[in-house]
């Protein structure tokens, strides 16, 4: 069943479409990942879910009722805001209770509902701390923990991570899921870090200026992204203009890009003229000059121009020989990392491997 | 470099603190005239006469009624019209505010002239409520500034994150807003207090023989008779600045007033 | 539109207020100003004849004096507190340690708020006749009782709150500076003075402007500094008005003057704000 359907929305500022049609379902206990770069519309959304914004045109609907017109405090949606807005004048027992007297629950039941909010986040012992007392990756619990105490029939979270340093966010990220799965919250996440996007959401939504660009599960957002626009931001990502193709034979085509680099791929029925082809860094091999390719992989000699070995994997940053500079990461300790700077060598990549747009 | 500005800072701290000095040493002086500094003895005699000094006590009572009035009523006007504009667009705010902060770019003396015409003109007011009125065009525009900065620096988050909790506007405004700009609001009363209690061009127009503000007493007697019970009275005021200062750095914290209270443009 | 109504109920009290005790009585002493005068009556009569005679009168040289001299006087100790608040301002908000800061800081504002009437009175005691300088002025032949030596007391007395409210709002904007900047200009090698020059005075032009317009508004308005500092050979225009109205009870020309002298101030910060704005351009 769908907890929370937007039908139609649009919201515009002057000249401005900030949110243009958009229509969007989530079922009862799933995360969904709003994913965009900043002015694409996704908080915008997120406010008149919340009931902050009203739209110019069509519905909200939670739980099967139109709520265009009811106040926040009407609506019973949990907020987690990117700052967090703890209140800095309470302490984290009042900011966890702050929401329960108003949503009628007795206040005999608050202490021992506080604290079971508490231990669900694993802050039992602060709740006698004022905000300002605790770390970020706490206050971000706090502020979750409130959120939760009332039962909403949706949680929204505002880049609920993005005020972290990078350690850190890797942990509350896994905490941050297990603890949203373990009392089946209803949950839209709004952010701009793909990571964030594709970690944490079941489903995600990738938006740009104002519209749903694409909708997928996390697998199909990357490995077959809707358009340009959401393979470049998603993911990283090498591109080669293209123009005439031939050859075609079982659905691959040959490719003609810049200074006779031909390159095979997909077939796409509607191609005419210009094409874009991707390949993921992941997906591209590193040959030395003399190493032999896969059979019917794509190769083109290129010259190292940077190796940077990140842990679990190396990335080498080659220049194509009269053609673009590309990224090609490999796993550390395969043989296909021990390159030097300004090295001949060879890159291939499977035809498969090409998404053409 | 260095020297020229501790030359500089030594030279203004003496020519500050000084007449201060000297006035508090005055007072204590022995001699039953006003001799040339410095005193030769030390006494308590202008102390006494300032105990028995009736015009004076009269004036401060009256000082103090007027300025806790002006200064609990602009409080609550100044931050009922604070929480309107800390909603309002920037530029709507800003001619508003300067609006309601042009009475201090008025000269005191025209305003209680003009406002001496007003109230002959109406033939109303007792003296004292005329004197509180007169105080109001002075005090309000500090409890409206300190009011503003207070609730401007409440996040709207915190207010958003109230209402998604379920409290309406007014519980959200109540225990979110108000509780987290009062010692601001608290240090603009402050303000509004110390103001009214030191006006004199408004208090001269408004008062009357039986009704007058202790600045409108101490300037008659400073005119007729230049004597040390005005010293000892400054001692008395130094002593009421100092409670009002130990209250605005409990309250705010001096460090917030620079740069913010005292600039008037 | 709900939320607009609200906000007019909230501004509704101060709104009011701000109408009934400021703009009206302006607007009521400004047609005022244009009533013909009887002497011996206190005020005008309701509907006596309109008359330009109230400004008129101030077009002779002795009213043009007052205009000047309290002018002078508040650019003499505009100009003075921003010269010494400056560098004193810099060094607080840059060099010193937070106890002196602390220190400074609390007796400035204790200084602001401390009864005008007193630091009047505690001027006169330290500078006039019988304070500690009498001794010593006298022996180098200065007349204290000579216009110029009340001129400057007047000035002393202007300075007492000019040079305190200089330093806060200086502090404020210099705390609000980036110390990088200057020390990125030093680095570059140009010498500390030359920096300051350079680079903080410019950033600091609203901050002294500011300053400026303060003190400016605030010495003109003086009323009881120049009443008994001047002891009653220099007035300035605030006594003026106060006087038409206590001694010859001549309300139409205590109305002109306070029109001329609200119109002077509102041009006056005009032309500075103006002026100002076009050197932050350049």
């Amino acid at each position: 069943m769908n907890v929370l359907e937007l039908k139609r929305v649009s919201k515009s500022y002057g000249s401005f479409l900030a949110v243009d049609d958009v229509s969007l379902t989530i079922e009862k206990g799933a995360i969904l990942s709003l994913l965009g770069p900043s002015g694409c519309g996704k908080t915008t959304t997120l406010r008149m879910i919340a009931g902050f914004t009203a739209p110019n045109s069509g519905s909200v609907i939670i739980n099967g009722s139109d709520v265009g017109h009811l106040k926040p405090y009407d609506r019973n949606v949990g907020l987690v805001f990117q700052d967090y807005a703890l209140f800095p004048h309470m302490t984290v027992f009042q900011n966890v209770a702050y929401g329960m007297k108003y949503r009628g629950i007795a206040a005999s039941e608050i202490p021992a509902r506080v604290a079971r909010m508490l231990g669900l986040v694993r802050l039992g012992s602060m709740e006698g701390r004022y905000p300002r007392e605790l770390s970020g990756g706490q206050q971000q619990r706090v502020a979750l923990a409130r959120a939760l105490a009332t039962d909403p029939q949706v949680v929204l979270l505002d880049e609920p991570l993005s005020a972290l340093d990078a350690k850190l966010r890797l942990e509350l990220r896994l905490e941050l899921k297990e603890i949203l799965r373990s009392v089946e919250a209803t949950t839209i996440v709004v952010t701009h870090d793909q990571e964030e996007a594709l970690s944490l959401g079941d489903e995600v939504v990738v938006m740009r200026d104002g519209r749903i660009a694409q909708r997928g599960s996390p697998t199909a957002i990357y490995n077959d992204p809707a358009d340009r626009f959401v393979a470049e931001f998603v993911g990283r990502s090498n591109w080669f203009n293209a123009g005439n193709w031939r050859d075609a034979a079982n659905g691959f085509v040959n490719y003609e890009s810049v200074a006779g680099i031909s390159i095979c791929g997909q077939a796409k029925p509607n191609t005419s003229g210009k094409v874009d082809l991707c390949i993921r860094p992941e997906n591209i091999d590193v040959l030395a000059a003399g190493e032999p390719a896969t059979m019917d992989e794509n190769t083109m000699p290129g010259t190292v121009v940077d190796v940077a070995p990140l842990g679990a994997d190396v990335h080498i940053v080659i220049d194509i020989d009269h053609g673009p500079r590309v990224l090609a990461i490999q796993k550390s300790g395969s043989q296909r990392t021990s390159f030097g700077v300004g090295q001949s060598v060879r890159i291939g990549f499977s035809p498969a491997d090409v998404l053409v747009f | 470099m260095t020297l020229v500005v501790g030359l500089i800072f030594l030279l203004t701290a003496v020519f500050l603190i000084l007449p201060v000095v000297t006035t508090v040493l005055m007072a204590f002086d022995s001699r039953d005239y006003l001799g040339p500094f410095p005193p030769q003895g030390l006494s308590l005699q202008w102390f006494d006469k300032l105990w028995d000094e009736q015009y004076l006590w009269a004036g401060f009572y009256t000082s103090l009624i007027v300025a806790s009035a002006a200064t609990l009523i602009s409080s609550i006007v100044g931050t009922l019209a604070a929480v309107a504009m800390s909603r309002m667009t920037g530029a709507a705010r800003d001619v508003l505010s300067s609006l309601f902060l042009s009475p201090l770019i008025v000269p005191g003396v025209i305003i209680g002239f003009a406002l001496l015409m007003l109230f002959s003109a109406l033939g109303i007011g007792s003296p004292l409520t005329r004197l509180i009125a007169g105080h109001l065009v002075i005090t309000i525009p500090y409890s409206i500034r300190m009011a503003l900065i207070g609730l401007l620096g409440v996040k709207s988050s915190l207010r958003e994150a109230a209402l998604s909790l379920g409290a309406n506007e007014i519980q959200a405004f109540l225990t979110i807003n108000f509780p987290l700009a009062k010692s601001s609001i608290a240090a603009g009363a402050v303000f509004a207090f110390a103001f009214s209690l030191d006006d004199l061009a408004i208090s001269l127009f408004l008062s009357d023989f039986n009704t007058f503000t202790l600045p409108v007493a101490l300037v008659g007697l400073l005119r007729s008779s230049f004597d040390l019970t005005i010293a000892a009275a400054a001692v008395g005021l130094m002593g009421v600045t100092l409670i009002l200062l130990l209250v605005l750095d409990r309250t705010v914290g001096l460090d917030r007033v620079v740069g913010l209270s005292v600039d008037k443009a | 539109m709900k939320a607009d109504k609200n906000q007019g109920i909230l501004l509704l009290p101060a709104g009011a207020l701000f109408i009934f005790l400021l703009a009206l009585p302006l607007v009521l002493a400004g047609v005022e100003s244009f009533r013909e005068f009887t002497p011996g009556r206190i005020g005008s009569v309701g509907g006596a004849p309109l008359t330009l005679a109230s400004y008129a009168e101030l077009l002779h040289p002795v009213y043009i004096q007052y205009f000047a001299l309290t002018y002078a006087l508040s650019f003499i100790s505009s100009i003075v507190a921003i010269l010494v608040a400056f560098p004193i301002a810099y060094y607080i908000s840059r060099r010193s340690t937070p106890t002196v800061r602390k220190g400074v800081i609390f007796i400035t504002v204790g200084l602001l708020f401390l009864s005008h009437l007193v630091r009047i009175y505690a001027i006169e005691l330290t500078f006039g006749s019988t304070g500690m300088f009498a001794p010593l002025l006298t022996a180098l032949g200065i007349s204290m009782n000579s216009r110029e030596y009340i001129y400057f007391m007047i000035v002393a007395g202007l300075l007492q709150y000019s040079i305190p409210m200089s330093m806060l709002i200086l502090i404020g904007t210099i705390q609000n500076l980036n110390p990088r900047l200057l020390e990125a200009s030093q680095s570059l090698g140009t010498s500390a003075f030359r920096s300051h020059v350079n680079i903080t005075i410019p950033l600091c032009v609203r901050g002294i402007v500011s300053v400026f317009l303060v003190s400016m508004t605030m010495g003109i308005s003086a009323f009881a500094i120049p009443w008994i500092l001047g002891r009653g050979r220099v007035l300035f225009v605030s006594n003026l008005i106060y006087s038409r109205f206590n001694e010859v009870a001549n309300f139409p020309s205590g109305a002109a003057i306070s029109v001329i002298m609200i119109i002077l101030c509102v041009v006056m910060i005009y032309i500075v704000s103006r002026v100002a704005t076009l050197a932050d351009r350049s």
